[in-house]
Formats: structure tokens, C-alpha cells, sequence
């Protein structure tokens, strides 16, 4: 379909507007739309504007490493997603330009995480221990194995 | 190993009751996107980084919650298409080849995905609009596992996702609601548009929004960064309220203008439900609309929104087959769909 103000480029814009006693569509390219003040009302979202900034590409992209996965920002602007924690550091003042204009933001604001000592890794091993233990019928090493998970805050142990 | 799974087809938490304007309102869901400091995200994940994290992870939450864990790679497929039915799991998920697996709890209203596009998506909904509710269950179970692993978090960023879009609060929150008023007096578009010029993605929740489709509309926020969680959720609330309010207005304008037509579309619907031998989905969300309106409007007074939302569910086409407890080619589906129907809602010749 071809915009109905110029005739020339093709229509991407559509724009429906219902008046009380007749209802106006118009279909519009990109220029044409602008021209009327109109463009606003198709607004691209975040993915659709990462996809679009993600094509611009430049010959450097394929030696830019990230130091903890070794992705590169080709491939990561092959795909438009990150390897590890460490991407978005790597990738530097690039990220940082992306993220702005896809999330219209650059700063987070909301909740935080407390870094700290983390007893997943130690309940994941001594519900391991624990598992051993009952199979061996080692009962008095599952019961001390029991009160450290309780120690943890860990009830729920079958 | 699903032949039980009723307890997939509750909408939300019984045992708690409803949230806001359940008539306009389906339900109300959220979801937070975290990934574990130290081990690959997506693109550069191996299947010993996988198998390493769905043990880590079902270790700590199988202690500190009750609930059900699915390994991916051991139900069938139709069990995964009837938990995408049930808003339990998303596309990408059920969808993805790496070892995956999604622990749902007891009351079945929050899943925790592992191995999604980002480690976890820790996901809740209710039925009506409650989404302080989803919100507080969600993130009790997200600081609950964030005290025993250490989640990826960046100063600037926030926490870090697999996928630009999502970075910072990781957050998304949605509302389902059934607009037939507005879709009724030409509305919908416009103040559908109001949404998106917020920062609002809208899209009909069973194809683009179109009458025929339900009158279901899907109102999501676009934006994870720069914008407090709380406040991202008392933006879509503040909003929801909005709409609310026009679709009571664009439905008195509807049930004053043309009562007998609406009241006779109505009762139709439900008399073809009551009575069909042969029904697909698209007829079901079709006449469900008018019934769910009925039923909101109290001009149905024997059926109740509970009904109307369970029939809605069972009725897809996985669930369906799960509910009778066998595999059903699509004309045996459209059979015993029927056969489903007619008996929940009491019709004839069950
Ligand atoms: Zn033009
Ligand atoms: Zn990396």
C-alpha cells in the first residue's frame, strides 16, 4: 500500500481517528506522518529499537573481547545478548549508549541486592552429604548433618 | 507423572480470594528476570553450567519452599503446552533445548523458571487486579533465594540480564482486561494508544486485538531502568483504574443504547454454549466474552466469574486434552470440549 499523502513511498503508519459523525483513516509513511505531526502515534518499542540499533556495525566490533566469557561485540550485536556479568563492563561506553536509548535511562534506581556470605553452595553440598548418608544407613552423620542445614534456617529437609 | 495436574487449572489463589474489579480485570501478573553471579548467562552457557545451576537452585528452593518441581526434558509435550496455558511458563521456555525445569509452589500461583532466557524468572499471578499482592509474593520468594546465592548486580545497571531490555529491575508487569465496552463504542484504540504513549506495550492477548478475539487486551511496561519498582506497579495500577473506569462507562453507554440487543447476545452465547456438540476455541473465547459481560453486569445471575475464567483455561486445547486425561486429535478435542462445557455449565444432555 502506498502512503495516501505523497503516493510514492509505502505506507507504514496507520492512523485511525473516530469523529462523531465520520471516522478518518489515513495510511502514511514515515515522512508524511511526521509532516502531520502524527509519527508519535507509532512508537517503537525497547526490542524494536535495540534490533535496529544492534545493525550498526563497525570493523572493530570483532576485536572488542569481554574479559569473563570472551564474547565479542559482534556476536553480541549478532544476537543482542550478553555472556556474563562482566559484558556490559567490556563492552564499555558502548552499552552505555545502547541502554540509554533502549531504556531511556541509564541509571537503575530500584531494588538492590546485599552482597555477602551466600549458604547456597554449603546447603546444596550438605543436602548432597545428607543423601549419602541415609544411603549408607549412617544415621548419626545425618542427624549432625541435619543440625548444621537447621543452622542455615533450613527446615524442610526430607 | 501429570495425571493430576487440576491443581494447574487454578487461576490465581483460591484460598485468598479475588483482587479489584474482577468483571474488567482477568488478572493481574508480574515477573522478575535474575541471573547467579559466576555462571554464564544464555549465549554462553554449557549443559554442565545448566545441570549445575537447576542443582543449585532446586536445592535452596526445594528447602525453603513447598511446591512441585517439572523438569523440562521429562514431560511430554503436551504437558509443557498446557503449563504455557496456564501462564505458568513462557514461549522461550518450553521452547529452549538446554536442560530447564520450572518449580511451581504449593498454591500455585508463582513459578520459578531455571534456564529461561535469563537463569530465573521468578513469575506470579492472581485473578482481578492485585498487583501490590503478585508483586509482594514474588519478591519474597526472590530475597529468599538472593540470601543464599549472590544474584548478577551491577552499581549503574542494577541487575544484570541476559538482554539489555530487561536490565536493571528485571521486572514486568501485566494486566489482562476484557474491554468489550470500549470495543463497542470505538474506543479502545484511542485510549489503548493513551497506554503505549506511557511506556505501556498493549497487544491483544489471543492475536491483535480484535472483537472476535475476546475483547482481551494485554497492557504491559515496556522499561526496566530508571524507574522504581514500586512505582512502575502503581503506574499500571493508576492506569488500570483509568481504564477501568471508561469501559463501566462505554458498558452503561452500550447496555443503555442497545439493552435488549446486548441482553439477547448474551443469553444467546450461553444457550449455544449450554447446548454445542461441537466447539472450537475461537467460538469459546468468542462467546465467552458476551457470557463474562453477562455475568459482570449480573444480568447472568446463576454464573459466576470463577466459571467463566476456569472454562476459558481448560478449554485450550493442551488443557483440554489433559483434562480428559488423553491425547484427542483437534475434531475429538472440539467434541469433548463441547462435552466439558455443557457440564460445567449445567446444559443439556450431559
Ligand atoms: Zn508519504
Ligand atoms: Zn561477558
Amino acid at each position: 500500500m502506498l502512503c495516501d499523502d505523497c503516493q510514492k513511498r509505502p505506507a507504514t503508519i496507520f492512523f485511525k481517528e473516530i469523529l462523531p459523525k465520520k471516522t478518518v483513516e489515513l495510511h502514511l509513511c514515515e515522512e508524511c506522518a511526521q509532516k502531520r505531526g502524527l509519527a508519535t502515534t507509532k512508537k517503537m518499542s525497547p526490542i524494536e529499537l535495540l534490533q535496529k540499533l544492534l545493525k550498526e556495525k563497525t570493523a572493530q566490533d570483532a576485536q572488542v573481547i569481554c574479559s569473563g566469557c570472551y564474547l565479542s561485540l559482534a556476536e553480541f550485536k549478532r544476537t543482542g545478548r550478553f555472556g556474563c556479568s562482566k559484558c556490559v563492563d567490556s563492552f564499555g561506553s558502548y552499552i552505555k549508549n545502547l541502554i540509554k536509548k533502549v531504556q531511556q535511562s541509564d541509571k537503575h534506581i530500584g531494588r538492590t541486592t546485599r552482597p555477602g556470605e551466600k549458604k547456597g553452595m554449603e546447603i546444596f553440598k550438605l543436602r548432597g552429604q545428607l543423601k549419602k548418608a541415609l544411603e549408607s544407613e549412617a544415621y548419626e552423620e545425618a542427624a549432625k548433618i541435619r543440625d548444621k542445614l537447621k543452622d542455615f534456617g533450613v527446615e524442610n529437609v526430607e | 507423572m501429570l495425571n493430576n495436574i487440576k491443581w494447574l487449572f487454578r487461576s490465581g489463589d483460591n484460598s485468598r480470594g479475588c483482587g479489584e474489579d474482577r468483571e474488567i480485570v482477568v488478572s493481574s501478573r508480574m515477573r522478575v528476570a535474575r541471573n547467579i553471579d559466576g555462571v554464564p548467562f544464555e549465549p554462553k552457557m554449557k549443559v554442565q553450567d545448566a545441570h549445575y545451576l537447576i542443582n543449585l537452585i532446586r536445592s535452596v528452593v526445594e528447602t525453603r519452599f513447598k511446591g512441585h518441581y517439572l523438569d523440562l526434558q521429562k514431560i511430554t509435550h503436551l504437558e509443557k503446552e498446557s503449563l504455557l496455558e496456564c501462564h505458568l511458563v513462557s514461549p522461550a521456555f518450553i521452547r529452549g533445548d538446554k536442560p530447564a525445569g520450572v518449580f511451581i509452589t504449593d498454591k500455585g500461583t508463582v513459578s520459578i523458571m531455571i534456564n529461561e532466557e535469563d537463569h530465573l524468572r521468578i513469575q506470579g499471578l492472581t485473578c482481578g487486579l492485585d498487583l501490590p499482592y503478585v508483586s509482594s509474593e514474588v519478591f519474597h520468594i526472590e530475597e529468599t533465594i538472593g540470601e543464599d546465592v549472590q544474584y548478577a548486580f551491577h552499581e549503574t545497571y542494577g541487575f544484570l540480564t541476559s538482554c539489555p531490555t530487561n536490565i536493571g529491575t528485571g521486572l514486568r508487569a501485566s494486566v489482562l482486561l476484557h474491554l468489550p465496552g470500549l470495543v463497542f463504542t470505538n474506543e479502545v484504540e484511542k485510549v489503548l494508544t493513551g497506554a503505549v504513549q506511557i511506556g505501556m506495550a498493549v497487544r491483544g492477548i489471543y492475536g491483535e486485538g480484535s472483537e472476535i478475539k475476546g475483547s482481551l487486551f494485554q497492557i504491559s511496561n515496556q522499561h526496566t531502568l530508571g524507574v522504581k519498582e514500586e512505582e512502575m506497579i502503581e503506574t499500571m495500577t493508576k492506569l488500570t483504574h483509568m481504564i477501568i473506569d471508561v469501559e463501566k462507562k462505554a458498558r452503561d453507554v452500550m447496555l443503555t443504547k442497545a439493552r435488549n440487543e446486548f441482553e439477547d447476545k448474551i443469553f444467546r452465547s450461553l444457550a449455544v454454549l449450554k447446548s454445542a456438540r461441537v466447539i472450537n476455541t475461537d467460538e469459546v473465547l468468542n462467546l465467552l466474552s458476551a457470557v463474562r459481560l453477562g455475568a459482570g453486569a449480573g444480568i447472568l445471575k446463576d454464573i459466576t466469574l470463577d466459571v467463566v475464567n476456569e472454562i476459558l483455561l481448560v478449554s485450550r486445547p493442551a488443557n483440554i486434552q489433559l483434562y480428559f486425561g488423553e491425547v484427542l486429535e483437534e475434531r475429538e478435542r472440539d467434541i469433548k470440549r463441547a462435552e466439558y462445557i455443557r457440564k460445567r455449565l449445567g446444559g443439556d444432555g450431559q
